[in-house]
């Protein structure tokens, strides 16, 4: 019943509940996909499992005030209710899960921003639960369903965040102090007692001065305190980030890519992790082609089970490190019913799983080194189905649906 | 001497369990108490003797109780906290021997396992602390032992040898010679290592001194092997390349027979087998049963009572997780299920001692409550 309420819920035309263009402004969203999913190797045996799931099940709320000063962010994502188990997705990892996603947590975000013009810069607060102001945009609005791989070495979210962030000309600079500890269940809020001990910056070139298109660079970094560890005894993690964004027209079709490289080492590099990323979409009328390609290193926990690794942890050992090299190709069709954007598509994934160091053997453990992921599903949404989040500094009537 | 049967025990335990039932401790009338730990990473090991118990609570660093001594007049039933060592410039404490010098009666030393991190099985982390015990409420640190690129697992001692045998994960097992007073960084040349398994074939979890004059060490890799003990242990023909299909855990021998756990998975195969091994007269280990465990993903801790008739061992990681007691008096080739107390977070280690004439059992409970759990368990080893 949880999960057809929530269904429900996102098919609702919550568009326009909205009132753009007046002030105070306000502007509700919902969105959900309906993905039957085919993966594999499953873990411990290999073959395929199949399941249907509604994925990214989200309500997204912005409100400003009357004169845009103060904004109010908040996310509600029911993937606790959906995916209490998770996502088949091989390869994908973290907060106790692998091979398959974890589910976010209900309050994705819930933050408080404040903008603040100083002459020539723009000051921007924000404090809340939400995204920390660290690497490249949070995979559930970019154009493939399937989560990369490297979603924990190039993300930061969910946390207790402070971000103060300057925008002056093309450039952003941000920082922001916030608590390390990752949630371990989709009802779980930061612990406040980590909150400040760990850190990170993120530098923002937009060369074209408008926000949203043209070229973006961004390069940040992070020190986050033992992120795996809610009690805060766990390794520390020390991270880079480094990417181009762009948006703009090849020839008449807008179009979208995206190349990133991120680094995360651990234990002041007992474990190090390394990620390249490049995707990009095409919008040529309706159709909307697109493509992923990444390779991806990631700790090998040990399981307790096929799909969950030990929680919480007992001690700071890994069997080894596996590199995942996925590439992706997916197909949507944009149509529209009223207020609402639907998207049926088709998604495939094929890759390879090879060892780095240590002693894991994925051949054995997975009975091969192929994998593979085959997606039909359909996104029902009221907003466009590429929405950047948690770049907290961008206005309301900026936040930039590529 | 006959013993009743397992499941007229088990059913009379249970009976028992529900009367005597603690809101504080598991309810299967065999437990005592359960003392909360921190949260940091939980219990790794409990190390008792004399009626002192140190554990080794990991970032926590090791708590020592008395648990029966009498130097803070602490029973098992109500521990007291007599000291704590959280020393600033190590953590992880892993496993502890306080050792009982039989050549000077001293009882100076308490030799402390860290834990380091390990990358893949292959790599490790971790040094041997020495901490000055002679004053229970005053533990200091005083020496270390470091090999470079490996770390420290379980340890065992010939006392009298005055040799502290450690299973060295990577490096295999170290005998570190302890005779002596001991302090700052302790030269290299006091301990030498042998891999039993070879370079990439060795990743030791523990050894035992064995009553029968052999050393065994139990490697994650390459399974179960039998060592000639001494200064340089040296390895025997044998042994070894026994357990292909799972990684081994920890070991425990009693005369004649050898006990082996499993850890995580391996391939397709999860950790959730007892080895039970036939030592032959030579020594060598010949694998004659296993007790596997559905709903069991490690089996982390065995360990057999004093008077060899209880097998006990800890088990994490899946539904059927918590302390087993199986009975090794009618046939120790193939135990019998005594009890099970279920512990849903699993335990990591358990470990008997002896204290005023009681069998008591010491394990250690798993985040997020962790907990050293106190078990009387006199009642197992009763005709």
């Amino acid at each position: 019943m949880r999960l057809l309420g929530a269904a429900c819920a996102a098919l609702v035309p919550w568009a326009a509940v909205a009132a753009q263009g007046a002030r105070p402004s306000a502007r509700l969203d919902g969105s959900a996909v309906a993905a039957l999913t085919a993966a594999g190797p499953v873990p411990a045996g290999g073959g395929m499992a199949t399941e249907l799931r509604i994925v990214h099940p989200v309500l997204m709320l912005r409100a400003g005030t009357a004169a845009g000063r103060l904004e109010l962010v908040a996310t509600v994502d029911f993937d606790g209710w959906t995916i209490p188990n998770g996502e088949l997705a091989p390869g994908m990892w973290g907060e106790g899960f692998v091979d398959r996603r974890h589910p976010h947590t209900f309050a994705h975000e819930l933050m408080l921003v404040a903008h603040v013009p100083a002459g020539g810069t723009r000051m921007t607060l924000a404090a809340g639960r939400g995204f920390v102001p660290f690497g490249t945009d949070d995979p559930m609005g970019r154009p493939p369903v399937r989560y990369p791989v490297n979603h924990h070495l190039s993300q930061i979210l969910e946390r207790a965040v402070a971000i103060v962030a300057l925008d002056r000309g093309s450039l952003r600079v941000e920082g922001a102090l916030f608590g390390g500890d990752e949630p371990q269940s989709p009802g779980q809020w930061p612990r406040l007692d980590r909150f400040g001990d760990s850190w990170a910056a993120r530098l923002t070139v937009r060369p074209t001065l408008r926000p949203g298109a043209g070229l973006e660079l961004q390069a940040s970094h992070a020190r986050v305190h033992s992120p795996e560890h809610r009690e805060g005894s766990g390794l520390d993690q020390v991270k880079w980030s480094a990417s181009a964004r762009w948006t703009g027209r090849l020839g008449r079709a807008p179009g979208y890519a995206l190349a990133e490289w991120a680094r995360t080492s651990e234990d002041r590099g007992t474990f190090v992790y390394h990620t390249i990323l490049v995707e990009g979409a095409l919008e040529s009328g309706r159709h909307r082609p697109y493509a992923r390609i990444e390779t991806t290193e990631r700790p090998e926990e040990q399981r307790a089970g096929r799909y969950r690794t030990v929680r919480p942890l007992l001690d700071d050992a890994i069997l080894g490190v596996t590199r995942w090299t996925i590439v992706t190709v997916g197909y949507g069709l944009d149509l529209a019913w009223g207020r609402l954007r639907l998207r049926p598509f088709a998604e495939g994934s094929l890759g390879r799983i090879a060892n780095v160091r240590g002693g894991f053997d994925p051949a054995g453990y997975y009975g091969g080194t192929a994998t593979g992921t085959a997606t039909l599903g359909l996104r029902v949404a009221t907003m466009p189905a590429e929405h950047r989040m948690g770049r907290y500094a961008d206005h309301l009537e900026q936040h930039d649906h590529h | 001497m006959r013993r009743p049967c397992a499941t007229c025990l088990l059913t009379a335990l249970t009976l028992f369990a529900g009367a005597c039932e603690d809101s504080n401790a598991p309810g299967n009338g065999l437990a005592l108490t359960a003392i909360a730990i921190p949260p940091t990473y939980g219990i790794h090991d409990t190390y008792v003797r004399d009626g002192i118990a140190f554990v080794c609570a990991w970032n926590d660093g090791v708590r020592i109780y008395d648990v029966g001594n009498g130097v803070r007049g602490g029973t098992p039933s109500l521990p007291v906290l007599v000291s704590r060592l959280k020393s600033p410039g190590w953590g992880r404490a892993h496993n502890a021997w306080w050792f009982h010098n039989p050549n000077t009666s001293e009882r100076r030393y308490l030799f402390v396992g860290e834990e380091g991190p390990s990358s893949g099985i292959g790599s490790s982390s971790g040094d041997i602390h020495v901490l000055d015990v002679s004053d229970l409420g005053n533990p200091t640190d005083v020496a270390t032992f470091r090999v470079p690129g490996a770390g420290t697992h379980n340890f065992w001692m010939d006392e009298s040898a005055q040799i502290l045998y450690a299973a060295y994960y990577n490096a295999g097992v170290l005998a570190l010679d302890v005779s002596g007073p001991l302090s700052g960084t302790l030269d290299a040349a006091r301990g030498v290592s042998v891999q039993p398994g070879g370079a990439g074939n060795t990743f030791t979890w523990g050894v035992q001194l064995a009553t029968n004059g052999w050393l065994y060490a139990i490697d994650m890799l390459s399974g179960l092997w039998q060592l000639a003990p001494g200064a340089s242990p040296a390895v025997q023909p044998g042994g070894g390349n026994n357990v292909p299909e799972r990684y081994s855990s920890d070991l425990w021998v009693h005369g004649e027979y050898a006990f082996t756990g499993t850890w995580g998975h391996r391939s397709t195969q999860y950790g959730n087998a007892v080895k039970i091994w036939h030592l032959e007269a030579g020594g060598a280990p010949v694998l004659v049963d296993s007790i596997v465990l559905p709903g069991v993903g490690t089996v982390s801790d065995v360990e057999v009572s004093p008077d060899g008739n209880v097998l006990m061992f800890s088990a994490e990681n899946g539904s059927a997780s918590g302390v087993y007691w199986y009975d090794l008096n009618v046939d120790p080739a193939h135990p019998v299920l005594l009890l099970h107390d279920p512990v849903d977070a699993g335990v990591h280690t358990a470990t008997f001692a002896t204290i005023d004439g009681r069998l008591y059992a010491f394990a250690a409970r798993n985040p997020s409550y962790p907990a050293l759990l106190i078990y009387d368990v006199t009642q197992l080893l009763t005709p």
